[in-house]
Parts: structure tokens; sequence; C-alpha cells
């Protein structure tokens, strides 16, 4: 699946995976807030931040390509509206648009490919989001892959068994049978689930992860965060003092 | 351009993100979602016991993995399941509502799928709005002789109303669309919502027939009238909504006027995270004292 190439990142060696998940959240809600506020002088701003995030992607020493072509997921449905903007009769919206959405993925980007997921989810923990939602949060990354694979298997065993070939006037069979998949795979979920909680519990879990790591927020980390949330407000006040 | 469009939708759901809104109403939008989940979690913690942390976990991972199943639908076209509306007949609308937070917010950090400032937006409109409107059909109706047209309903309501109140706010953030466009877009929330109310009730009796208990029972005898009350109140609602950000030019003309040139940003957004600090805290401080309270 295409999204492991992020998880593969995220156990790399560089001095921002190094640095405290809490820094760069603070980091990326940062550069987030900073693009989104952003109204004039787009056009020179956009390329200034750019530059700062591919600086970032160099430091973590990810494949600068590949980061690039992960980010433009979200091409697909901004390029739509953008291409609707256009039609409206505004062009320049619907640029915007299209470098806002892509900058601020890039930068969702370089943060979870720095910081493995459940290390991020902690992080988030210590902002003060529900410890609650975060562990169903992190479950439902573990088992993603489990139960994705699961329904793959399904899909592949009826369509071996005949519902591939598509009657077209007539769907009512193979909806049915698909139908049939989701309940089975529904209740599989919930009974896999009840033996999870069970085999956790002969294991100790008490509702919380515990890392193997220490979590204390060192004086580089306040440095990283300082850094790295500083630079983007400095890009834009400079570039709207020179241009604006 | 309606096939175009419909790609782009996923068929179903929209995510927004990054970069779309404008900064009044995504910062809204963050600060009514937080207390909202904070509230929700909460309650689904309570509704069950401890177990319910896997088995909501699982839940969203099997509607992960349920887009994966495809529903023959004819003429060459498939649709999948969203989901919010069979998460809530089956898990209670608080523990559905926590696992779709938890899916937006899987799909935000790890998809791309919707932005992370955006991410209040998505929640309050598929996770809060979505799921509520998906279950008060259900609740009203879930017994008795209207069972199958209530889950329909429901379904089919949980998907329009989720996409009706995406599309208000990008019309009031300033997203320029023709009426022609606006008008193939809620053809294409209303074929999807039919299809997701079909695909749910087909799922809903294959699993009455493996597992029945799985089901979340509902009280019996209510009247169909105040189902339809209900149902229409919502749908008025959120095409009230739409209706309303038609006329977006005032809102922006307002903010434009406001804002000094210089340096306006910075306060507007100072402003903004102050706010949003402001909430933060209070809900921190209630997150405390209430836990304090209850392990006395």
């Amino acid at each position: 699946m295409r999204h492991v190439i992020l998880e593969r990142w995220s156990r790399g060696e560089s001095c921002v995976h190094r640095r405290d998940p809490r820094a760069k959240i603070v980091a990326l809600i940062t550069f987030l807030a900073v693009v989104a506020t952003a109204h004039r002088a787009l056009a020179w701003l956009a390329p200034g931040l750019l530059l700062l995030l591919l600086a970032g992607l160099v430091l973590a020493k990810l494949p600068l390509t590949g980061a690039l072509v992960r980010a433009a997921l979200v091409v697909p449905f901004t390029g739509v509206f953008a291409l609707i903007c256009w039609f409206a009769g505004e062009p320049a919206l619907g640029l915007r648009l299209l470098a806002k959405s892509y900058l601020s993925a890039l930068a969702v980007i370089w943060v979870v490919a720095t910081t493995p997921l459940p290390a991020l989810l902690n992080g988030f923990e210590m902002t003060g989001v529900p410890r609650f939602l975060l562990v169903v949060c992190q479950f439902l990354y573990r088992y993603l892959f489990v139960i994705s694979e699961e329904a793959q298997h399904m899909s592949k065993a009826a369509a071996a068994r005949g519902t591939a070939a598509r009657n077209w006037t007539a769907p009512g069979p193979s909806f049915r049978a698909a139908a049939g998949a989701l309940g089975v795979l529904f209740a599989r979920s919930y009974a896999r689930a009840g033996d999870i909680h069970r085999a956790m519990l002969a294991r100790g879990f008490d509702g919380r992860f515990l890392q193997l790591h220490s979590e204390n927020f060192r004086p580089a980390d306040t440095a990283f965060a300082l850094v790295a949330s500083l630079a983007p407000v400095a890009v834009r006040l400079t570039v709207e003092r020179v241009v604006g | 351009m309606a096939r175009f469009l419909k790609s782009c939708y996923g068929g179903k759901a929209v995510h927004i993100p990054d970069g779309f809104l404008s900064t009044p109403v995504w910062a809204a939008l963050d600060t009514a979602a937080v207390p909202a989940v904070a509230w929700v979690a909460r309650r689904a913690q309570r509704g069950f016991d401890d177990r319910q942390a896997p088995l909501l976990g699982l839940m969203g991972a099997f509607v992960f993995a349920a887009q994966l199943i495809n529903f023959p639908v004819g003429a060459g076209t498939s649709g999948h399941l969203v989901g919010a509306a069979l998460l809530a007949f089956t898990l209670g609308p608080a523990a559905a509502s926590v696992v779709m937070t938890a899916i937006l917010g899987i799909q935000a950090l790890v998809f791309q799928d919707g932005g992370l400032l955006a991410l209040g937006a998505n929640i309050v409109n598929m996770a809060l709005v979505g799921v509520l409107a998906g279950y008060l059909p259900y609740r009203l109706g879930g017994a008795g002789e209207w069972r199958r047209f209530s889950i329909f309903a429901g379904a089919s309501l949980s998907v329009v109303v989720a996409g009706c109140l995406a599309l208000s706010e990008l019309l009031i953030s300033g997203v320029r669309m023709q009426t022609s466009l606006l008008g193939i877009s809620l053809a294409v929330f209303l074929v999807s919502a039919i299809l997701e109310g079909v695909i749910t009730l087909a799922v809903v009796r294959s699993l009455e027939r493996i597992q029945p208990t799985l089901l979340q029972d509902s009280p019996p005898h209510k009247s169909p009238a105040l189902l339809f009350i209900a149902v229409a109140a919502v749908l008025l609602a959120s095409v009230g909504v739409l209706f309303a950000s038609q006329a977006p030019d005032a809102i922006e003309q307002l903010t434009e006027h406001a804002g000094p040139r210089s340096f306006g940003w910075l306060r507007q957004a100072g402003t903004g995270l102050a706010g949003l600090a402001l909430i933060y805290g209070l809900c921190l401080a209630i997150g405390r004292t209430v836990s304090r309270n209850r392990s006395v």
C-alpha cells in the first residue's frame, strides 16, 4: 500500500527525526496558520514558503521528489475547484487555492514523515486532545492494514466465485453478495476487538500506551520549536514588507 | 462535468483541505469542534466499559476497509459505504462520532485527505452533524413498520447534510461557483445519498441475519409524524445554510473593511489564536475538574 512509505520515512535518522513531537506540532500549526491567513503577495510568498519546506525536507534527509509527489495527493480535489474558479472568471483565486492546499499538505508530510505515528499521537496527548480519542486512533492505525487485507481477500474470493462477471441488467445478486461480505467483515472485526482486548488485558493494558523513550522536552527541542515556527512568520513578514 | 465532479468528491464525502476556508470559518469551526469532541469522547467512554477503545479502533479500520469492497450499481458504476450512519446504528451516536473523528484525523495525517486546520470543519460536518443526522431517523422510527425506511433515510440524510454543510462552508469562504455547478453538485450529493441509503440498508439486513445482537436497540412506539418533522427540520437547516451562503459578498466586504491594511493579518491571526487559546484553556480546566470530582 502506498502510505507505508511514510511509515518507512518516519523511522529514519536525522536532526529533525530526533526532535520532540510536541515541538514539531507547534511548528506545523504555526506554518499552517501562516499559510491559511495569507492574502497578499502570494505569488512571492508561496515560493518562499516552498523553499523553506524544501530546506526542512533536506534537513530531515527525506527524498525530495517522493515527498513532493506525495503532497500532490491533494491536487485532484483542489484542481477541480481551481478549474471551477477559472471558469467563473477568477483564475487568481484558483491558483491561490492550489498553492495554499499544496503547501499545507507538504508541511503535514514533513512532520508525519519525521515522526512515527504512535509518537506523534502521544505528542498530541500532551497538547490536551482527549486520551480516549488518541487510543482509538492508535488501534485504528494498527489494525487498518489487517482489516483492509481481510477485505481484499474477501473481494478476491468473491471474484473467484463469479461476482466479477457483471450482469449489466440485474446487479442485484452481486450487490447482495457485497452487502453480505461487509456484514461478515463487520461481525469479524467486532469479534476480533474482543479478542484483542482480552489479550491486552492479560498483558496489563490499563487504557494507555506506554512509551519506550523518555518524554523530556530538551533545550534543543525548545530551540527547534522557536526556529521552525518563527521561520515562516519571518518569511511572510519579509515578503509583505518588500512586495506589498 | 458531472462525472468529473463525482470523481473529485470521491462520490461521497467532501474532505475540505487546508487553504480553502477563510480564517473566520475554520477558526470558528475548530473552536466549536474542540469542546464537542471532548464531550463526545467522555460520553462514549462512559457508555461502555474500557473494552471500548479497541472496539472503536477496529470499527474505524472496518470503515476504511469497507471502501475496498465495491457495490455494483449498474451501468458500469460502483459505489462504496461511507459508514457514519452504520456506525451510529451499531455503536450509538457518541461512539460513532468518536470513530468518525479518529478516521478523519488519520486521513488528514496519513492520507493527506482533508486539512489539519480544516479538521474542525470536517469533524463538525461528518463526525458530529453527519452522525446525528443519520441517527435521528433511526432513533425515532428504528422499531416497527418504519424500520427499513428510517435506516435508509438516516444513511441518506447523513451524506446529504454533511455534503451541504461542506459546500456552504466553502461558499461562505468565498469559493466561487456558478449556479449550474451548484445544481450539479447537489444532484451528485443526492445520488450518492440514495446509494449510501441502499448500501447501508443491505449491510444492516445481512448483519441482522448473521448477528442481530450487534444492532442498537431503539425505543419502540414513536409516531412517524415526529420522524418526518425531525427529518424535515434537519434537511431544511442544511439547505437553508446553503442558500444563505449564496450571497457571501456581504460577509466578505465586512471582513475586508474591518481589517486595517498593514499587519491586519497579524492582528487577525492573533485574535483568532487568543480565542482558540481561551477555549482550549477552558476545556482543559473543565476536564480537569470533572475528572478530579469523579476520582474522589
